[in-house]
């Protein structure tokens, strides 16, 4: 297992792509930076830098570059059958994979979060958002490396769940935001630290719960998809 | 016909008959490029994304016009629909543009269409061209669909089609600028690298992470920074050209006495990534 997460990191880590997760958080960082250096009051940029690029941006577009990573790159050039063979319970890929997206995601979101949320109120907030922020991206990662199994374009359909159904529908169609793993974070992070500038739409009893729905089902899930899993060429 | 350094015999079948140019080629790569944008002529499977999102699209200018032949007022007009789809026109070309240049880097047929007579700049100008068809075609059919909602139901007979064409015509110039924009960006951003994945991902993350900066910088405490925040990001810049070339101070961001800054950023930010592109092609290795 030890040995699955070990080269899953090198896949992650050895090729020019890792490039794509400084960007993000360099610029979370240095709009914060920029806000506070013109002391301009944390509750009119709080809102966009902290909500608007972190937890809208910053941390699903990272969970989903990592997390369609580890496992979806694999079967698109087919190297997946090489750990399928191995004699390893299915149970052990997908929950060392899972480890490794989850870890990687919850460090580079988490961080420059932490430093945003304290730049932005208190040392207490950037706390908060940390956790809250490293709680989503083990359900993000869940979910996406679910999604890199049960289709052959995983980036698109991540990238209409994060557009479409967090981006557009969550902002105006209540409903959605149960199934919303932005809101959870936004609610977690609102509870742990209370400030002005998160929103909390959905209760915290909902968010804890579907946070944690999304993780084990989708890790479950997916597992149940590797199970028997077929090797297909690539899509046209 | 054929010129010295073309290869054409690779291995498979003679031919001695007349050779078309590069006139031919680029054609053919426009159109094939176009077919492929919207998955013509390829599986069913690649047809859903691109029409689910034109299917939206078309959706909402139906409404749209049932709506004014109702009601006689607008939800939105031509201009507004087009700042009102811009995540969708990024979904769009996070589709299409890795479909258009990943796969030909990923397949490794560069060297192969390189070795004919045609140029990296002919290629670059087919894809360019397809994107652009492509997107302007997202938007401008709804935006058809909307004119012919008007044209029927206008009261004032030809006079009130006439002004509808007025409005229309406009509306199509600035679908094209996002055409554009999109188009260069998007299409510079899928050309570094082959997996069409990864490609996706870049060209969302790259548009919508410039979005909050407008937000931030339109937030700092001096008059200048507020007018200038909307060059930050390629959907304010094109809501600021809008704003300066229709005189107006009441769309999402105000662009002051800045205006024609916003004019020559979208010009240079188009100009600067198609020449960025064309360096780009002028040295393919097979990946």
């Amino acid at each position: 297992m030890s040995t699955v997460a070990y080269i899953t990191a090198r896949g992650l880590f050895g090729r020019r792509r890792v490039l794509l997760l400084l960007p993000l958080p360099l610029l979370l960082v240095g709009l914060a930076l920029i806000c506070r250096a013109y002391d301009v009051d944390p509750n009119q940029w709080g809102q966009a830098v902290v909500v608007g690029l972190g937890l809208a941006v910053v941390l699903p577009v990272i969970s989903l570059i990592v997390g369609t990573g580890v496992l979806g790159s694999e079967v698109d050039d087919g190297t997946i059958v090489h750990i399928l063979t191995k004699p390893l319970p299915r149970r052990d890929i997908i929950l060392a994979k899972l480890l490794v997206a989850a870890g990687v995601s919850a460090v580079a979101s988490a961080v420059p979060l932490f430093v945003a949320g304290i730049l932005a109120d208190s040392v207490k907030f950037g706390l908060a958002l940390a956790v809250a922020a490293a709680a989503g991206a083990v359900a993000y990662s869940a979910l996406f490396l679910l999604l890199s199994l049960v289709t052959r374009r995983p980036v698109l359909l991540g990238l209409v769940y994060i557009l479409v159904w967090e981006g557009l529908l969550g902002r105006w169609v209540s409903g959605t935001r149960v199934l919303s793993i932005e809101q959870y974070v936004i609610t977690i992070a609102d509870k742990i630290a209370p400030t002005g500038m998160l929103d909390g739409k959905v209760s915290l009893p909902v968010s804890l719960v579907m946070a944690v729905v999304f993780i084990i089902g989708g890790t479950l899930f997916a597992i149940n998809r590797l199970g028997s899993f077929s090797v297909a060429g690539e899509t046209s | 016909m054929s010129e010295a350094g073309v290869i054409h015999d690779i291995g498979y079948q003679r031919y001695t008959g007349p050779r078309l140019g590069r006139g031919a080629l680029l054609r053919a790569l426009y159109v094939h490029g176009l077919r492929a944008t919207f998955g013509f002529g390829r599986s069913a499977k690649s047809k859903i994304f691109p029409w689910g999102v034109a299917g939206i699209v078309l959706l909402v200018a139906v409404i749209n016009a049932a709506v004014r032949s109702q009601t006689g007022t607008w939800l939105f007009d031509y201009y507004a629909f087009d700042d009102g789809m811009s995540w969708l026109v990024i979904f769009f070309v996070a589709i299409v543009a890795p479909e258009l240049v990943s796969r030909d880097l990923r397949s490794g047929v560069l060297p192969l269409y390189f070795s004919r007579p045609l140029r990296a700049a002919d290629y670059v100008i087919a894809k360019v061209a397809a994107l652009v068809t492509a997107v302007w075609l997202l938007l401008g059919v709804p935006q058809f669909i909307m004119f012919l909602g008007g044209a029927f139901t206008t009261k004032t007979g030809m006079k009130g089609v006439w002004h509808e064409v007025g409005l229309l015509l406009p509306g199509w110039a600035y679908s094209v600028l996002w055409a554009f924009v999109f188009a260069s960006i998007s299409l510079l951003i899928a050309s570094l690298t082959g997996k069409r994945a990864f490609a996706a991902g870049g060209i969302v993350a790259v548009f919508l992470m410039t979005a909050p900066v407008v937000g931030v910088l339109s937030v700092l405490p001096s008059e200048t920074s507020r007018h200038l925040a909307g060059l930050a990001s390629p959907m304010s810049l094109i809501s600021g050209v809008e704003g300066w070339l229709r005189d107006r101070h009441d769309l999402g961001i105000d662009v002051g006495n800045f205006g024609v800054i916003y004019g020559i950023e979208a010009f240079c930010l188009i100009t600067a990534c198609l020449l960025l592109l064309l360096a780009r092609y002028r040295k393919v290795a097979s990946l």
